[in-house]
């Protein structure tokens, strides 16, 4: 059952759902758009750390493969955010997503 | 289905040329009216002229019998299976064509003099000339949605002349009037196209009358009363009559060709053509015969208590169509044919005879007005002592061959009351047509007497006298009305003998194949008897109008006892016996409140309602999505999350139950 980890495989687990709920909640209440970008790739940090603990755990790479991929998406929606709070800023000269409600129906 | 045709089929040049030739009168004036001007009148009246030349032609097709198919049938296209559309002649609807034609001719010529100096010369004879046409395809038509449009476009031509003085209120309210209940008869007779077409399956004449009994009782009742609708509407019989004194206010010659001829004895032709549907149901013929009674009964009771000429003659017009609808409702079918021959001829002289009066006297109506006229107008004083003697029946003249004729068959065919009726009847024509002549023509004249002496309520005439106050210049007709007037008092007078000789004369020759089927039987007071008993009342019914307006001392107590009599006029009698009132009550009072509700409630409530409610519940839904779009990233974030728990929660959960 323990396989190659060095600690229970709870831990891990107990370890990505804090950083999960730490993540969620920072994109809920925070209001400056960078922050919630970096919540948002905690969350990701969460996943990939499920990924890779299950694949040491079941000795199958695809698990590692895969959190490759997703860092790599984590990169390149990280690349979009920032660009977006970029031409934000430029329009609005703030960064509050409260304040910038252009899409209320 | 037994297919029967009617009359002889083939072509019929003749007859096609009598149908269509008013109709390319009636486009060619209407069309060209401002350049034939004064033409118009002719060219009109020698179009219904050659019309009846045509007519007389197609005598020999239209009573040929060959191998039991009477009459000529000339088919024109194929509309819908068991439903051709043709003419038919045969001799009902050739008696008809001939009398729409000829009377028609001759108050074609009438209306160049009536009319002489009307600004719309041209389109009055359009209109004539098109209700000739309407009228031909009315009695021509060899089935029943051909009768229906003929029997519609007639109620149209009526409209239009009606209210040919379109500038005159009371014209336009009585064209109105006269439309709207003739629709109201035309309405009936769609009714009964529907049930006939749905139980046999054919709306041609010969396969309707070849396959009766497929009707059955019921069926057959329901179609003769819708049928009967129809008829009632179109010639004025009770309580359908309103329209046809107020239908009084178009030109005299539209009353006497329309109003009195032709048109309002369509329905005796339906009845007439439809004898072998009304021969089978008892119950119906009961119901006509009763109706047609009460008719002719209400026309006469109101005909004596009228002041207008023209009133005075609607009223018997009416009276004199309720006898032959009694006539043809029991199954005296010659006689009822008869007496619209007959009527058609002296009627048309009394409207005529009576427009006489009315151009001399620059359009006064008023016969209390009048008096004197038979020495300043001999011409007009012999054209009506004629045609008053033919209508109250004294023997010899037209009317008393004709209606003896119905009076006998409503006793031959069980019908006592109705016999009753007629014979009474008859005393009260002659009665209040004397009572018209003597005042018209005897005494002195009246036109320089104030209205008010006379009993004359109006307003607008208080101490004003007649347009004619001078009686020594009126303004007498010249030879173009004389002519078909003295033309017409020929058939007045001797019209009749060709219902004289029983069961040999001319008359049941000329229809012996026609209502074959209809004899009659002997009735308990002989042929000779009624005549003597109605022959009777008609005397006492003139000696009573002699005591009352033409003794030495009545012409010269004149103006006071007309006086007298218009004060003392029973309300009841002044108002016609409130039918007016009734309808307007029923109906009129009726359809004003459901169009009140409709507009007060159905319209804004349910019509306007219904789109205001997909208005507001598409208003609603919108706010209920709007509600999410609410521009906040935060706000997407928790429903994603929340989204996200569902998600996980379902599986979790379903995980955990399987």
């Amino acid at each position: 059952m323990s396989g190659a980890l060095s600690a229970p495989i709870a831990n891990y687990v107990a370890l990505s759902g804090i950083l999960f709920f730490l993540g969620v909640t920072g994109v809920l209440l925070r209001r400056n758009p960078l922050i919630m970008l970096m919540s948002i790739e905690l969350m990701f940090n969460a996943a990939n750390l499920l990924l890779v603990a299950f694949a040491r755990l079941w000795t199958q790479n695809v698990g590692q493969i895969f959190a490759f991929l997703s860092i790599t998406v984590a990169a390149a929606e990280a690349a979009i955010g920032l660009a977006i709070v970029v031409v934000v800023f430029r329009s609005a000269r703030h960064v509050d997503v409260d304040e910038t409600n252009l899409m209320k129906g | 289905m037994v297919h029967h045709v009617m009359g002889v089929p083939g072509f019929y040049p003749w007859l096609l040329a009598l149908w269509l030739l008013p109709l390319l009168g009636a486009i060619v004036c209407f069309a060209f009216g401002p350049q034939l001007r004064r033409v118009a009148g002719a060219f009109a009246s020698a179009i219904v002229g050659a019309s009846f030349l045509f007519a007389v032609i197609c005598w020999g097709v239209g009573t040929q019998t060959v191998g039991g198919a009477l009459g000529a049938h000339q088919v024109l296209f194929s509309w819908l299976p068991g439903f051709d559309f043709g003419l038919l002649l045969d001799p009902l609807s050739l008696v008809w064509a001939l009398v729409i034609t000829g009377v028609g001719c001759l108050i074609h010529i009438y209306s160049i003099g009536y009319l002489e100096g009307d600004r719309a010369f041209a389109r009055f004879f359009a209109y004539m000339n098109f209700f000739i046409f309407a009228m031909l395809t009315l009695v021509l038509s060899d089935n029943f949605v051909g009768l229906l449009v003929g029997w519609a476009l007639v109620g149209l031509a009526s409209y239009f002349l009606i209210g040919y003085w379109f500038d005159r209120p009371s014209a336009v309210a009585a064209a109105r009037k006269a439309f709207v209940i003739n629709v109201v008869g035309d309405v009936g007779i769609m009714f009964a196209i529907i049930l006939i077409y749905s139980r046999i399956g054919s709306l041609s004449f010969g396969d309707v009358f070849a396959n009766v009994d497929k009707l059955g009782t019921a069926t057959l009742l329901a179609v003769l009363v819708c049928l009967f609708l129809g008829a009632a509407a179109k010639s004025a019989q009770v309580p359908l009559h309103t329209w046809l004194p107020d239908a009084m206010e178009g030109p005299t010659p539209v009353s006497a060709l329309i109003h009195a001829a032709t048109m309002v004895t369509a329905g005796v032709y339906l009845i007439a053509r439809c004898a072998p549907l009304w021969s089978a149901s008892k119950d119906a013929q009961l119901l006509v015969g009763t109706i047609g009674g009460l008719t002719a009964l209400l026309g006469a009771v109101l005909g004596m208590v009228q002041w207008d000429i023209k009133r005075i003659l609607a009223y018997s017009t009416m009276s004199q169509i309720g006898y032959m609808i009694m006539g043809v409702g029991i199954g005296a079918y010659e006689g009822g044919v008869a007496h619209f021959l007959t009527q058609a001829f002296f009627k048309a002289q009394l409207f005529l005879g009576a427009g006489l009066i009315i151009h001399a006297l620059s359009n006064e109506q008023d016969v209390r007005r009048m008096g004197g006229l038979a020495k300043k107008m001999p011409f007009a004083f012999w054209a009506m002592l004629t045609a008053v003697l033919a209508i109250s029946g004294i023997p010899g003249f037209s009317g008393f061959f004709s209606k003896d004729l119905i009076i006998y068959g409503t006793l031959a065919n069980g019908h006592p009351w109705l016999y009753a009726v007629g014979i009474l009847t008859a005393g009260i024509t002659a009665y209040y047509m004397f009572r018209l002549f003597f005042i018209t023509f005897f005494g002195t004249y009246r036109g320089d007497v104030d209205p008010s002496s006379l009993g004359i309520r109006h307003p607008e005439l208080a101490g004003v006298a007649s347009a004619h106050a001078d009686a020594e210049h009126l303004h007498m007709s010249g030879w173009v009305m004389n002519v078909p007037v003295a033309i017409l008092m020929v058939p007045t007078v001797f019209s009749g003998w060709l219902l004289f000789g029983g069961t040999h004369s001319p008359w049941a020759r000329f229809f012996v194949s026609q209502f074959a089927q209809i004899r009659l039987p002997a009735a308990p007071i002989s042929e000779g008897l009624t005549s003597v008993l109605t022959f009777v009342l008609v005397l006492a019914g003139i000696t009573v109008a002699y005591l009352r307006y033409a003794t030495p001392s009545a012409q010269r107590n004149a103006v006071e006892r007309l006086r007298r009599e218009t004060v003392g006029m029973p309300p009841v009698l002044s108002n016609a016996f409130y039918f007016d009132a009734a309808l307007d009550a029923l109906f009129v009072r009726t359809s004003q409140w459901l169009g009140y509700l409709a507009a007060r409630y159905v319209d804004p409530l349910v019509i306007d309602g219904g789109v205001r409610e997909v208005v507001i519940s598409t208003q609603w839904l919108g706010a209920l999505a709007r509600a999410f779009q609410s521009g906040l990233v935060r706000a997407y974030a928790v429903l994603l999350v929340a989204g996200a728990a569902c998600f996980i929660a379902y599986y979790a959960l379903a995980g955990g139950a399987r």
